[in-house]
């Protein structure tokens, strides 16, 4: 059995990655295999971090020839090196999955050797576990950058899901902090599987799909001085060519000590912010350009939603009974859980103020934008609607603030909340 | 007022309603209620034809409703059959299906029954722990809110293919088993069960994997703990120590 000063080695270089979650995929069992996948994803156990287990989240090997300034396994770094072999983590992973611990893999490396061969051995990783252990759970992969790109493909046939992380939001700050990776080795491959991924759907391949569960990035905020706007316009970008499931957001930890990075993390609430604007963009139909300006940042006061409606008071109040879904949508404070509880409760009668309480809408924001049966139960007057607001923020704010929301959007996903 | 007392089988609680509905005011419960001033009380005794009648008049009005009753039936709330009954004369009353009319509070008592069955259903997708016996069978005690055993055994017979494996809810005394091919709900009682050789070994391993994976240095246990109540702690092997 493995040893346990391994899997702490190569389970500490490994979490940091936030791009966790285990949706997707709805990959089913075969005969005498072992394992499925959950389309909502599954959380296994939470840590107190806040945050969900969902994948057994591993480095193949921390030996890295690269060197990223902000990584503590770069080439020259003093720490304790590890790694694993193939059978080992098939070993591993069989026997976490046997248990329920897990929900499936989240495979990883540093760069030893080359990127090829690193490659190589994902590659034969995942091969076994899905061949000869017939492994059917989750998997999701690191890409390496500038690996070839048939070992690429191959492995893209057998995980669920993949990941090339962009790790910093410029090429500018990629080429000083990470200079090994360029942004054509980060790009390049996202595309060629994003093609790949189109090319099954067209020609409905069905067996060995090429990631179900699509590609995810990630990326570090606040080592290096873009703004929010830069941010989310390269976030929108990659939502729109590389049909990316997801943009992960992870605020920097200063866990190494470099004069070209900040002494000093960027605190969660950024990061929640960019979460949140995050999900404007892909589910309430927002553009980015509507929620922050290229040069700037998202306000710390109010979330993204009541910025943008306090910028454009001139549209509120709506009634509650006649707008449509993306006009509910807009109002700050109402979600798509309660957009949609309204929409389907209206149908039966026309609804009140009580009878929003009642259905438990958050009220807080949303009384200033909103009119019920035509009357009005907001503060009169800007100045008001913003401190009363204010306070609506500051007590959700430390409640709210999860590392990574994962769990919330598990839960929402099953309780068939749109 | 009169008190219809069943005993907690949807087949039981069905007759209740047919019983119960012509009334005016009453109660249908399978706890042990405080029977109001002047109340009477009745006990239920299934009765299939009579079941089967309220059923089928609740399918004319909504195809979801007998399952979603059925799965509020499995709540520990002692005022699940009385919700359902609300929900259910709610129906009659609108002669239409009236899941998402949120706006009434019978239906949101209902739902909110509803999914906390369903809510605690896929919680336990993720929080059963096997253990695994030295003859190869997977044990899973475990001791959920709402008796949702059944609920859980296709997810882990579609998972776990040909192993074979038991799911042990203590509180009811109820166990799913599965024996590699197909599965069946029985009772059962204390166990004593021997562990394999490498379960120690992999429980260590996972301990030690759910310490490292924790980022220390952004504490947030209250988020724990809403997420992974600290009832569930129980079976869970990385919160022993
Ligand atoms: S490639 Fe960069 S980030 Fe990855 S392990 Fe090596 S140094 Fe760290």
């Amino acid at each position: 059995m493995l040893n346990a000063e391994k899997l702490e080695i190569l389970t500490e270089s490994a979490k940091y990655d936030v791009s966790c979650s285990s949706s997707g995929s709805n990959r089913v069992n075969g005969h005498g295999g072992l394992g499925n996948a959950s389309v909502g994803g599954i959380c296994h156990s939470f840590t107190p971090d806040g945050r969900c287990i969902s994948l057994l989240k591993i480095l193949m090997s921390n030996e890295c020839v690269f060197d990223c300034e902000y990584c503590p396994n770069r080439r020259n770094a003093d720490v304790r090196r590890a790694s694993i072999t193939p059978e080992e983590i098939c070993e591993l992973v069989m026997g976490f999955y046997k248990r329920n611990y897990i929900e499936g893999l989240f495979l990883s490396s540093a760069v030893f050797k080359s990127p090829d061969a690193t490659m190589e051995l994902l590659c034969e990783t995942v091969r076994k576990l899905r061949q000869e252990y017939k492994f059917n759970g989750y998997i999701h992969l690191k890409g390496i950058p500038h690996a070839d790109e048939a070992l690429v493909f191959k492995a893209a046939k057998l995980v669920d899901r993949m990941s090339y992380n962009v790790e910093l939001p410029s090429e500018r700050s990629l080429k000083m902090l990470a200079p090994q990776k360029t942004k054509s080795s980060l790009l390049l491959p996202m595309k060629d599987l994003r093609d790949a991924i189109i090319y099954d759907k067209e020609n409905k391949v069905r067996r060995n799909r090429t990631l179900p569960a699509g590609q995810t990035t990630q990326m570090i905020i606040g080592a290096s001085s873009e703004t929010d706007g830069q941010i989310l316009k390269l976030s929108e970008a990659l939502y729109r060519s590389m049909n990316l499931r997801r943009v992960y957001y992870s605020s920097y930890i200063p866990v190494v000590q470099s004069e070209k990075l900040p002494a000093v993390g960027a605190g969660l609430l950024r990061e929640h912010r960019l979460y949140q604007a995050d999900w404007l963009i892909r589910y309430y139909g927002f553009d980015v350009d509507e929620i922050v300006g290229e040069g700037e940042n998202l306000s710390p006061e109010y979330d993204p939603k009541c910025a943008w409606a306090l910028r454009n008071m001139h549209l509120f109040p709506v009634e509650i009974n006649k707008v449509p879904l993306n006009v509910l949508l807009r109002v700050p404070g109402i979600g798509a859980k309660s957009a949609y509880k309204i929409i389907e409760a209206r149908r039966f009668a026309p609804l009140d103020f009580d009878n929003l309480a009642k259905m438990r809408v958050v009220l807080k924001r949303a009384r200033h934008f909103i009119t019920c049966k035509g009357k009005f139960y907001g503060s009169e007057g800007l100045t008001q609607i913003r401190t009363s607001l204010l306070l609506a923020g500051q007590s959700e704010v430390s409640e709210q603030m999860s590392m990574f929301s994962e769990s919330s959007v598990a839960l929402s996903a099953l309780t068939g909340e749109v | 007022m009169k008190v219809f007392i069943c005993n907690g089988t949807p087949q039981c609680f069905f007759t209740a309603v047919f019983d119960a509905y012509r009334e005016t005011e009453c109660i249908i419960s399978s706890a042990s209620v405080q029977i109001p001033l002047g109340g009477t009380v009745e006990t239920v005794f299934a009765d299939l034809e009579k079941s089967r009648r309220v059923q089928a008049k609740i399918n004319a009005y909504d195809g979801e409703a007998v399952d979603d009753i059925s799965l509020v039936l499995r709540s520990c709330s002692p005022l699940k059959e009385q919700v359902a009954f609300e929900y259910i004369k709610e129906i009659m009353r609108r002669k239409t299906a009236v899941k998402k009319a949120f706006n009434l509070p019978q239906v949101v008592d209902f739902n909110d029954l509803l999914y906390k069955i369903t809510g605690e259903t896929h919680q336990f997708k993720g929080f059963i722990r096997f253990m695994e016996c030295a003859n190869g069978v997977l044990y899973a005690p475990y001791s959920p809110d709402n008796n949702i055993t059944d609920l859980l055994m296709p997810h882990f017979a579609a998972r776990l293919g040909e192993l074979k494996f038991v799911i042990h809810d203590v509180k009811r005394g109820i166990a799913g088993i599965h024996n590699g091919k197909e599965w069946i709900l029985g009772y059962a009682g204390a166990t004593e069960i021997m562990l394999s050789d490498d379960e120690r070994g992999f429980g260590t391993l996972w301990k030690k994997y759910y310490k490292s994976v924790n980022v220390s240095e952004r504490p947030h246990e209250r988020q724990m703990k809403r997420s992974m109540p600290v009832r569930y702690w129980k079976f869970l092997p990385e919160k022993q120590n």
